[in-house]
């Protein structure tokens, strides 16, 4: 019975809220939320900082050199007296190697976002998600280490025969569709069966033929081709895009997942096959999303440092001609991390104030990018449940 | 188009779409299988008694009775080498002046190459850098210098119009006539007996430190290193982390301040990692003098700001994913909104946010760019856990870099940048398995 009654006090006392009592409990939840908000403020004020620090020490490069330099002219001597800046052929080695990565990891990617989103069953899913994890978690400089030690050499010694492989490997399955659909597109409209299966036998062998020569021909010109440099544009690029292959794949299988199932029977009650559906429907609806996960794709590969650093072979030209993936090139993140140890003793002079300039240039093109691919990512997603 | 193209194209696409993956598959193996079974060798491989007369020496490991017996029996062969030097050298001074001169040189060449394989000759003085007192400590490394003792590299430049081959002339040919002729095949037929290979298992890679800039010994400074910028990192990002998941999930009011804070969030994301270590260099360094110059302190916080987002997406993700019954149990029970937090939710989504941490972890492990100009050291000691504040450490990434492009021996040390590469890669991988599995056991839990 005591036992009760104590228990019964203190409930009482419980419940009773004095108004000393409420305002504690008023100005101990505003101060509680308050912190948790200064805490997540803090990560604006982060990126706040980050502009302003990094513009800090920008500005003055552009007062001593101003824009012009900069931006057109391809000496880069910071080292001379006065220094040369023209970081032009810099900027472009940057967008070479971006471009590169990016023509090998998109289509990859979104073929491979596809697959996993729309083509293998789930059990196999479970197995192949790991494995993009894995490939995003590898650090960079073990790429870069990799492209350095392992395939600089190969593309050195054996350049031309690779290429020839990767050309037959790559455009072989890919020629041999195209055969067949054209063949069957040009003959499509014949009416009479008998005359149009005959034309289309001859139009495939014909193409198929023109198809292997094209093959043969452009393969032996291929390997005729001495790469002089193993350190070279195409080396980065094929790293950078396994790099940036997960970011892509993630991400667009996000948008991809994001399109109902409504709209895939939809196009299935049609009598579409599954490669139809996809590509005129799913794609054309989940277009903004994959557009988003491309730009976060690149924008890996355009930061990325290490790699480059240890594989582009950092020499400050533009490639003649201007499309020569098998040049040494060098980037802007792999300048500032190369000149940074030299510039730092002299601290105000132009030599490491354009670094900075680099580092801002940077900065604002992901800032500008990352912007871009939330605001698509929003708008899909608005559309997408609107319908 | 006919039915039949039709089917053809829906098959050939599906088998893009799973070549791709395969690709994906392969190439993670591609880069991993190199690294790995290149990088087991800097710790299982055939040493020589040079290496075991390295390890007495700097380390004061392995019996010296058995040493020195060995080192007895391999200076009986090697004797015989050390003879025919003095021999070839007392022959020389009785030569004409050309003929000497001559000589000299590739009597120096050859001198060169043996000191390569066998360490200092009689008669040499004692060397400075630890790295000429000892031959060849490794079988493999040792049949190269082999090569370039009985062959000496020559290049072909008469074709102008492709690249320049490299072809191999033997020595003893330019010495025919002489007595050193006698040397090469001595050499190459007593080669075991000087050496003494012997499978080894140098599991001091992992914990000793380096001799001589890593010419010998192992990478424990570099481990230590990653170790302490990593949890360091997560000291500072871990609890911000989570505390601003907390407001994002369940405080946040929507509106134009929270659209604006989650933008900073996904543009700090986006930030590419080479600006955060200008960005360390300019606040840390420069401007709040964390420290003097490079230390372990500004690395990891610059570190911190890079994985924060990670942190509090995965944090936030962790919460979302607890079960909307749980806070309403807990608040229908009568506890307050942040007690419900603290002792419901936090709990229930902690294994989620532990995956995102150990994720971040590995990524603070891997990353380069942001320690270049706050923390990294290519050459230095393990540092005690007081100099974090004060001094800069060596890291495994930033050491494979420097090792794989700058060092004045790159191309002989593969070894070592192997067995730092696997290290380093050994590390994240296992993180983020453990993160896996963790992941799958929380999403088992939460169906059941």
């Amino acid at each position: 019975m005591a036992d009760e009654s104590v228990g019964e006090r203190n409930r009482s006392n419980a419940f009773v809220v004095t108004a000393r009592k409420r305002t504690l409990q008023k100005v101990a939840k505003t101060a509680g939320e308050g912190m948790l908000f200064s805490v997540a403020f803090f990560v604006a004020v982060i990126v706040l900082f980050i502009f302003y620090f990094v513009a800090r020490d920008a500005i003055p490069f552009f007062q001593i050199c101003g824009f012009s330099e900069f931006f057109t002219s391809t000496n880069w001597y910071p080292a001379d007296e006065p220094g040369e800046f023209g970081a032009l052929a810099i900027i472009y080695g940057s967008l070479m190697v971006t471009l590169g990565s990016a023509m090998i990891a998109v289509p990859m990617g979104v073929a491979a976002a596809i697959c996993l989103s729309d083509i293998l069953p789930f059990s196999i899913r479970q197995y192949a998600k790991p494995v993009i994890e894995m490939l995003a978690a590898i650090p960079s400089v073990a790429f870069g280490f990799f492209a350095l030690v392992v395939l600089a050499p190969l593309m050195q010694d054996h350049g031309g025969p690779m290429l020839m492989w990767g050309w037959w490997i790559l455009v072989s399955p890919f020629l041999l569709l195209s055969v067949i659909v054209i063949a069957d597109l040009l003959t499509a409209n014949i009416k009479d069966e008998k005359r149009r299966q005959q034309r289309h036998w001859m139009l495939l062998i014909a193409l198929g033929l023109f198809s292997i020569f094209l093959l043969f021909k452009v393969g032996s010109v291929l390997n005729g081709i001495q790469i002089l440099t193993g350190t070279n544009a195409l080396n980065v690029s094929i790293i950078l895009s396994f790099m940036a292959l997960p970011t892509i794949v993630s991400v667009s299988e996000d948008a991809l997942q994001a399109v109902g199932r409504d709209i895939r029977e939809g196009s299935y009650a049609l009598g579409a096959t599954r490669a139809e559906t996809i590509i005129k429907t799913i794609l054309p609806a989940a277009s903004s999303g994959i557009l988003a996960a491309v730009i976060l794709g690149i924008m890996r590969a355009l930061g990325e440092t290490m790699v480059v650093w240890m594989a582009s072979g950092n020499s400050s030209h533009i490639p003649e001609p201007w499309f020569n993936y098998l040049e040494a090139i060098r980037t802007l993140t792999a300048t500032i991390a190369g000149d940074m140890g030299e510039a730092d003793q002299v601290t105000g002079s132009a030599r490491f104030h354009v670094l900075f300039a680099m580092g801002l240039l940077l900065l604002i093109i992901s800032f500008i990018s990352n912007l871009v691919s939330e605001r698509i990512v929003v708008r899909q997603r608005k559309i997408l449940s609107g319908q | 188009m006919n039915i039949g193209t039709r089917k053809i194209l829906d098959r050939s696409f599906t088998a893009v779409g799973i070549g791709s993956i395969v690709v994906m598959a392969l190439a993670l193996m591609i880069v991993v299988v190199p690294i790995v079974y290149n990088g087991i060798g800097a710790v299982f491989f055939t040493g020589t008694v040079e290496h075991r007369k390295m390890l007495h020496a700097e380390f004061k490991r392995g019996d010296s009775q058995e040493l020195s017996s060995e080192v007895a029996s391999s200076n009986r062969y090697r004797a015989k080498i050390y003879d025919m030097l003095t021999g070839f050298e007392a022959e020389l001074e009785t030569m004409t002046p050309e003929k000497k001169a001559e000589y000299q040189a590739k009597y120096s060449q050859v001198r060169t190459a043996l000191q390569a394989l066998l360490g200092p000759l009689p008669g040499d003085p004692e060397p400075m850098l630890t790295r000429f007192k000892y031959g060849q400590t490794r079988w493999d490394k040792a049949e190269e210098k082999l090569h370039d003792l009985l062959f000496e590299s020559k290049w072909d430049n008469s074709n102008p119009n492709v690249m320049s081959k490299e072809y191999f002339v033997s020595r003893a040919i330019g010495f025919e006539g002489t007595s050193l002729v006698r040397l090469f095949p001595y050499v190459k037929d007593n080669f075991e007996n000087m050496l003494l290979p012997e499978f080894t298992f140098y599991w001091g890679f992992i914990t000793d430190s380096s001799v001589d800039s890593h010419f010998f010994g192992g990478i424990w400074p570099e481990i230590q290193g990653t170790f302490f910028l990593a949890i360091g990192a997560m000291l500072f990002a871990f609890p911000l982390g989570v505390i601003a998941a907390v407001y994002f999930t369940e405080y946040a009011k929507p509106g134009f301040l929270n659209s604006m804070l989650r933008s900073a969030n996904s543009t700090l994301a986006g930030v590419p990692s080479i600006v955060f270590g200008m960005f360390g260099l300019a606040f840390f360094i420069n401007t709040m003098k964390v420290s003097e110059s490079k230390s372990v302190i500004a690395g990891a916080l610059t570190l911190a700001i890079m994985i924060l987002p990670t942190i509090i997406r995965a944090a936030e993700e962790a919460i979302l994913a607890v079960p909307k019954t749980y806070r309403e149990a807990s608040l229908s029970l009568g506890s307050t909104k942040w007690n419900t937090i603290a002792t419901v939710i936090l709990p229930a989504a902690l294994p989620g946010i532990l995956t995102g941490g150990v994720i971040s972890l590995g990524r603070a492990a891997g990353e380069t760019a942001p320690i270049i100009f706050t923390a990294a050291v290519s050459v230095g000691s393990a540092i005690g856990l007081a100099d974090v504040f004060s001094s800069p450490t060596p890291a495994l990434s930033w050491n494979i870099y420097n090792l794989a492009s700058e060092h004045e021996a790159a191309t002989q040390l593969r070894h070592v940048q192997y067995g730092m590469v696997l290290a380093l890669v050994t590390i994240v991988l296992l993180l983020n398995l453990s993160a896996i599995v963790l992941r799958a056991r929380i999403s088992k839990k939460l169906k059941c």
